[in-house]
């Protein structure tokens, strides 16, 4: 298979399988916490970082630093209003965010890649990029081994976890920041738009098949690599666009997993709920 | 461009008041889902022979009913389910543009909308949703505005509720496939969410609301038609940093009222 | 107040939230006009089963016969308190059911809740957001708002949970003011001692444990068969606290 000859393939393969077990094992914990829109609303909000490292032919991974930060404080900002609702006032700043990378990108006269930066160009990078984005996913995948325990404590007993030492809030803060980081090392491959498939995909998918946090992990982390594994396979096979073809994997196992187990245990029903209030954000 | 003003005019009355409806009922996201979800709808339209407003109510149809699935009984939380949902649909759209289709540049007119390039079909279609819009505000607005206050205790009341709301989400539907030439399937938020929040921050009541929505997305909309023309934008980023900078500007001169509430109600 | 077929009657009432989990099992009793019965037991007990199966939103098995529909006054804390909804609108909610799609609201509506809000003790405060008044003032508007309504049977979900004394005693009086308009009561409540100075009693525990006058009805026995361990014995033996859990 032409996967395994070309140098180029092989690394951006050995990326993809870090990254998507390191995002996997990430998601997990975003999905425990509750903070899919978070992950998708940075991921959109960065956008004018890496149009102005475009631009400025600096490299893509500062760009996505700085536009995950600036991204990160203005989300953490809108989120606390009260007159809107936090999911209105985050949905008008990842609006405006993401426009005003847009125009950064097409107004002047040599406009930026966009395409490349919404939808990735996994296979354009350097060799560089592909090793900083695989030590930035290695790190996340050693920081939620290592902060295991306090992440147990903080997510599932947060009432008694001060009494281990773990403080909830400083724990929630970390994974955010690990966020953060994985964002930063996915959006290479991916592009900004399609980073959340390898986020929260693998997971929402290991979410329905396990039922311990230890086995969702594990399954989150495989499932993820595996996507990588599969998206980049396709894409040189039939030729298309390895970041949409490893998002499209992710997507898929997790349609798998949803058919699989179309959720066995009916919870509580209580009363019928009015479409509005299923398909809208819940309070 | 004279298109182009009558166009977001027209739209920005069915995009404000449905805008007031989605901020009340917290349907910011979702909106935005729905349009991006239209995306392959619109690579394949062409190709297919589909007219491009249809082919986007498919797919933002599809979309609709694949997450009503996918949500059921908690299975996946709604906000990760929405987010996976419109990346796999980006996705898929991408693969069908590049790779398929082969769209081309015609890929940005898709994603961010056009200023030069409205059709008269396209202005019917304003039109007729605006018409829509009015008529349906007039009729439901005591229905949803019971139903969005206390959705247990609203049939106690006599409410049809689930019929009720089903009207809101076809209304919003046929809002997002209206506004994607002018917008973009990125930014059908800048017309259907932004003016809307921002006219939520300055009004306190719904009858104050909904004309003030209406009123913001049509000035923001014609600014922003005006600062892409200038700039040599496509409409949809150039009414999103309008947008933006009306709501902070919001967001400021109430921030006192809002600081005071907050002590009132504590 | 007696004579006369009673205000509401029900026998056998079974109701369930799908096939095979039912939640509240043979409801036999009846209550007439001016009666308010205090409805016991605890969360998850049947009593919120109890009136959605009374407000036609569950299906039933056995039968209810009461007169015109009844009103609902839920907690306040399940209502949006950012909605920009004032006092007044939140009582003209009241006259909706009557109120064809198409037509507005007739005036005399307004009139009536303005006089409904006034009778709460809120009618200087008729055009505040609904949001910005206190817990027990929300809990009032709730009630103008059954008032509109004008239900000759209206079902109350733990009215006072966490009001103030004030709101307390306005809609206590309010309640009186219904009971002597002939009107029926049904009040879920934690407060045991409260329910031995209403009409009836009726203790539900996932099926109809009693029902009766508070005084014969409220035994240590019917208490500890409908709370379970959740009841408190008091010196005496002969009074009880049930353990309020606030479980939203």
């Amino acid at each position: 298979m032409e996967l395994l000859h070309s140098g180029l393939l092989q690394r951006a393969l050995l990326e993809l399988v870090i990254l998507g077990a390191a995002c996997g094992a990430l998601g997990v914990w975003l999905l425990h916490l509750r903070h899919a829109y978070a992950a998708e609303s940075l991921a959109h909000a960065m956008l004018p970082g890496l149009v102005l490292a475009s631009l400025a032919g600096a490299p893509l991974l500062l760009g996505a630093g700085g536009g995950v930060i600036a991204a990160a404080a203005l989300i953490a900002l809108a989120a606390r209003d009260t007159r809107v609702g936090s999911e209105v006032a985050v949905g008008v700043t990842v609006t405006t965010a993401f426009g005003l990378g847009a125009v950064l990108a097409l107004a002047p006269d040599v406009p930026a890649r966009l395409g490349e930066l919404l939808f990735g160009d996994l296979l354009g990078a350097s060799t560089q990029d592909l090793v900083a984005a695989g030590v930035l996913a290695a790190l996340v995948a050693g920081a939620l081994a290592l902060g295991h325990r306090s992440l147990c404590a903080a997510v599932f007993d947060p009432a008694a976890a001060p009494s281990l030492g773990v403080r909830p809030q400083r724990v929630e803060l970390a994974l955010l920041a690990l966020l953060a980081v994985a964002t930063v090392a996915a959006v290479q491959g991916l592009g900004n738009l399609l980073v959340f498939a390898l986020l929260v995909a693998p997971a929402a998918a290991a979410m329905r098949l396990g039922h311990s946090v230890r086995s969702q992990l594990v399954l989150a982390a495989a499932l993820g690599a595996g996507a990588g594994v599969l998206g980049l396979a396709v894409s040189a096979e039939v030729d298309i666009a390895a970041g949409a073809s490893v998002a499209l994997a992710a997507v898929t196992l997790y349609a798998l997993a949803a058919l699989a187990r179309p959720a066995a245990s009916p919870r509580a029903a209580g009363r019928r709920r009015s479409p509005v209030e299923a398909l809208g954000t819940p309070r | 461009m004279q298109r182009a003003v009558v166009a977001i005019l027209l739209l920005a009355v069915a995009a404000g008041l449905l805008g007031a409806w989605i901020v009340l009922r917290r349907l910011a996201f979702f909106a935005h889902a729905v349009g991006t979800a239209t995306f392959p709808g619109l690579v394949v339209a062409g190709p297919w022979g589909l007219t491009p407003p249809l082919a986007a109510l498919g797919a933002g149809l599809g979309f609709a009913a694949l997450l009503a699935r996918l949500t059921r009984r908690g299975a996946t939380s709604s906000d990760a389910a929405t987010g996976l949902l419109l990346t796999g649909a980006l996705a898929l759209g991408a693969v069908l543009a590049s790779d398929v289709y082969r769209s081309g540049a015609g890929v940005d007119r898709l994603l961010f909308g056009t200023l030069l390039g409205l059709g008269d079909g396209d202005l019917w279609l304003a039109g007729a949703v605006a018409l829509a819009a009015v008529a349906a505000t007039a009729a439901l607005a005591r229905t949803w505005l019971a139903t969005g206050f206390d959705p247990a205790g609203a049939p106690a009341l006599g409410i049809h509720a689930q019929r009720g709301d089903w009207l809101l989400l076809a209304l919003l539907a046929a809002t997002v496939v209206a506004v994607l030439p002018a917008v973009g399937a990125l930014l059908v938020s800048t017309l259907l969410v932004v003016p809307a929040a921002t006219a939520r921050l300055v009004t306190g009541s719904l009858g104050a609301l909904l004309p003030t929505a209406v009123a913001l997305a049509a000035a923001e909309g014609f600014a922003g038609l005006l600062l892409a023309y200038h700039l040599d934008l496509p409409p949809g980023p150039a009414i999103a940093i309008v947008g933006g900078a009306g709501f902070a500007l919001a967001a400021l001169a109430s921030a006192p009222r809002q600081r005071r509430a907050a002590g009132v109600a504590a | 107040m007696t004579g006369g077929p009673p205000a509401l009657q029900v026998n056998g009432l079974s109701a369930s939230y799908g096939p095979g989990r039912p939640a509240l099992r043979g409801v036999t009793f009846s209550a007439a006009a001016g009666q308010a019965v205090a409805v016991l037991g605890p969360n998850g007990g049947g009593k919120t089963t109890l009136f959605r199966a009374l407000l036609g939103e569950l299906p039933v098995a056995g039968s209810v016969r009461y007169g015109g529909a009844p009103a609902y006054v839920p907690q306040t804390e399940r209502s949006r308190l950012d909605f920009p909804v004032s006092a007044l609108d939140v009582a003209l909610m009241g006259a909706y059911a009557r109120t064809p799609w198409y037509r507005r609201i007739a005036a005399s509506d307004r009139a009536l809740a303005r006089r409904a809000l006034l009778r709460v003790g809120l009618g200087e405060r008729a055009a505040e957001r609904f949001g910005a008044l206190s817990g027990g003032q929300r809990q009032r508007v709730l009630v103008a708002r059954a008032l509109v309504q004008d239900a000759r049977l209206l079902l109350l979900d733990e009215p006072f949970a966490g009001v103030d004394r004030a709101s307390e005693d306005a809609i206590m009086g309010i309640l009186d003011e219904l009971r002597a308009e002939g009107r029926v009561l049904l009040i879920a409540t934690h407060d045991i001692e409260q329910a031995r100075d209403w009409d009836r009693v009726l203790c539900l525990r996932g099926e109809q444990i009693a029902y009766g006058p508070p005084a014969p009805t409220l035994t240590t026995e019917v208490l500890e068969a409908t709370y379970g361990d959740e009841i408190v014995v008091l010196g005496d033996g002969e009074r009880a606290v049930a353990v309020q859990h606030h479980a939203h």
